[in-house]
């Protein structure tokens, strides 16, 4: 149970925002692990607990893998549960997010994401949360710290819902969100127990009613769990465009589903960016507008599931498709440009991708409109190259 | 839109100053971003934050390279930190110093501001953190912002860390800088070298980022770090050694984050080139042979 508290506005980082987004979702259990740049997060989230404004356990934990094993095993005995991490402490609970997920336990996680090792870093890289692509973790990027904290709240309509039972992962970019402060509406604690009805577990751990999950399975069994879980990630993408469209009906606040489209209905060539990236390519979109070319950007929100049939629909319009990375899949090319490349397979046209920020590198204006210079050209001819490491001391454009 | 720099040493509360200005500025009615730099530096550092302001949402994510005004919580940064850098033409720096700004020496004559924020600080604070007066300075120099805004922020910031009666100490703070900020155009001509940086290329890297003492254009690169960094100019507080109470135990030079202990005769010996006075060595001594002083300087 929490206070009541009213809707407000507020001059937040994107780790309050994650934090108070959980607390007005009344989250019965967090367990937690600090690490920079998330730490702020759950420190935020303990003060709630301590000043008495929420009663949730707040278990203080020994590392990341039991963090998320403590969220796990509470949320299986029917509890709202919430955690958050980065990097290092992410690839540590690597192996309970597969449990998570399996067990069909809707289990909210903010990731902050920061450069995993070597070398150490703290700023902001994707290399954290793309390798748990595979886990069965919903997970999304967000722009802004209103986002984050509407997201949080939209993370459990979407995971809790009966066709989905899944976990999800709201990530925010390293300080550039995490520890940013900007105006950030919050509804009132009423609205988004209106909005969000109790958490109604489909099965629980009750000593009167003994049952078993996750126990020794032979190969007869599995398969089939698969399917269920893959369909599950499926039918999120419904699910997630509804709740998207119900928050925008009840808090006037439109993400549009799955992705967004940025003046891209005339567009020539478009861009699709993720996180923090979009708000500085917006800029750069209108300003090349301004000049006349017909540039259009895509923010993509939801890295799982995939919105393959989404940005195939954009494609199908333009001469030439970018896509923006902000960490490298060795031997490959950046994780969303993979995905990207597999969406459009049979789609005549150049797909590039641009990689830029990792390590926490400032992705400044000129970057962005590098991106579409190059995509502008690649419209009139046949590209030479399909990866640009945009801003790479000795790397030749 | 607007954007301003603060320059501050790690501890000075730079990032607190910025964000209750953002916080001054949305309770105007504008829409204020404001973030900081992170290093993986200490107390006494040199850092930057930053300080976004419209009369609409902002959407851009990048650092801030060209302000509007520059504020510089303490007037030694000025010797190190090219604090100009990327100023606009028209802007405005701002600085914590008892001079008057005809006094205040830079590379370029540009509009100045000046206020002795570390005197108001120590005589209604009682402690040397000037992040709240300046904010006084800072709306006086820009009159962008209402010294009452800048008041309201820092009872409802500072306030809620603090307590009440600090975060109306801190509110008078700035209300006394901004009556006794100067403003006018600071001499221009000073010399100013910025820090060289060791930027290699992808063939230059070392595989794995293996980094040796070596050569490099900016200068000798150390294990991780320049060589030509002194960082001793970070420190407040300097270990001293007394010779005769020193058993060689070695247990500063084991503890010594920095590795500016070495033994010299079977007697601890610091390098002031590079220690930060932390102060682990002389809590570490078991004879109580090192005694943290305040540090003075020229």
């Amino acid at each position: 149970m929490i206070e009541k508290l009213p809707a407000k506005k507020m001059v937040i980082t994107g780790d309050y925002a994650a934090a108070y987004g959980a607390l007005l979702c009344d989250v019965d259990v967090v367990a937690a692990y600090p690490i920079t740049p998330q730490t702020l997060i759950v420190e935020e989230f303990s003060t709630f607990v301590n000043d008495g404004i929420t009663d949730a356990e707040f278990i203080m934990v020994e590392s990341e893998h039991s963090a998320m094993s403590a969220c796990i095993a509470a949320q299986a005995a029917g509890a709202r549960t919430f955690t958050a991490t980065s990097s290092q402490g992410l690839a540590l609970m690597h192996e309970m997010l597969f449990v998570a997920s399996a067990l069909r336990l809707p289990v909210v996680m903010a990731v902050v994401n920061r450069t995993l090792a070597a070398p150490i870093g703290i700023w902001c890289e994707h290399n954290d949360s793309m390798p748990e692509r595979d886990s069965g973790w919903i997970q999304m990027s967000c722009e802004d710290n209103q986002e984050v904290l509407d997201m949080i709240i939209m993370a459990y309509k979407i995971g809790e819902n009966k066709d989905v039972l899944l976990p999800v992962m709201p990530c925010l970019d390293a300080f550039i969100l995490s520890h940013t402060v900007e105006p950030v509406e919050a509804p009132s604690s009423d609205e988004v127990a209106e909005f969000l009805p109790k958490y109604e577990p489909q099965a629980i751990l009750d000593p009167d009613k003994p049952m078993a999950i996750g126990t020794f399975t032979p190969p007869e069994y599995i398969q089939e769990l698969r399917y269920q879980t893959h369909v599950a990630m499926e039918k999120a993408k419904d699910v997630i465009k509804k709740v998207t469209k119900e928050f925008a009906s009840k808090f006037g606040r439109d993400y549009h589903g799955l992705i967004e489209e940025y003046r891209c209905d005339d567009a020539d060539v478009v861009l699709m960016t993720i996180g923090t990236v979009t708000g500085t390519a917006r800029e750069v979109v209108d300003e090349l507008r301004q000049k006349g070319k017909k540039v259009g950007l895509i923010k993509l929100r939801f890295y799982r599931p995939f919105p393959a049939e989404e940005i195939r629909k954009i494609a199908e319009n333009v001469e030439a498709f970018g896509v923006y990375d902000r960490a490298i899949s060795y031997g490959s090319g950046g994780p969303l440009f993979i995905e990207t490349r597999h969406a459009l397979y049979g789609l005549d046209l150049p797909v590039l991708n641009f990689l830029a920020g990792l390590g926490g590198r400032d992705v400044v204006k000129g970057d962005v409109e590098k991106m579409y210079e190059i995509l502008l050209k690649a419209k009139e001819e046949k590209p030479k190259e399909e990866i640009y490491w945009i801003g790479t001391r000795g790397v030749e454009i | 839109m607007y954007e301003i720099r603060f320059h501050g040493r790690g501890g000075q509360g730079g990032r607190m100053a910025a964000e209750a200005y953002a916080l001054a500025a949305f309770l105007e009615g504008k829409y204020a971003v404001s973030f900081p730099i992170f290093g993986a530096e200490r107390r006494g550092a040199p850092v930057k934050a930053f300080t976004r302001v419209d009369d609409k949402k902002i959407r851009i994510k990048t650092q801030i390279y060209q302000p509007d005004y520059v504020v510089v919580l303490d007037e030694t940064l000025i010797e190190t930190e090219d604090v100009l850098e990327g100023l606009k033409e028209d802007g405005m720096v701002i600085i914590n110093t008892p001079k008057k700004p005809e006094e205040v020496e830079l590379s370029k004559p540009v509009k100045c501001a000046t206020v002795d924020a570390t005197s108001i600080a120590l005589e209604i604070l009682g402690r040397p953190i000037t992040n709240t007066a300046i904010l006084g300075a800072i709306a006086k120099a820009t009159g962008k912002v209402s010294i009452e805004s800048i008041e309201k922020a820092i009872i409802e910031k500072f306030g809620a860390r603090l307590g009440k009666e600090a975060g109306e100490k801190n509110a008078l703070a700035a209300r006394t800088a901004y009556e006794k900020t100067l403003v006018g155009v600071a001499k221009g001509g000073k010399e100013f070298k910025p820090r060289k940086k060791w930027l290699p290329t992808v063939e230059e890297m070392p595989i794995g980022g293996a980094i040796a003492t070596m050569q490099t254009e900016a200068g000798l690169v150390g294990i991780g770090s320049f060589i030509e960094n002194k960082t001793g100019d970070w420190r407040t507080f300097k270990p001293i050694i007394n010779k005769e109470k020193c058993i060689g135990c070695k247990l500063c030079w084991f503890y010594c984050p920095e590795g500016c202990i070495s033994m010299q005769d079977g007697k601890a010996t610091v390098n002031y080139d590079y220690c930060k006075g932390c102060g682990i060595c002389a809590n570490e001594c078991p004879t109580k042979a090192i005694k943290m002083e305040r540090e003075v300087r020229a």
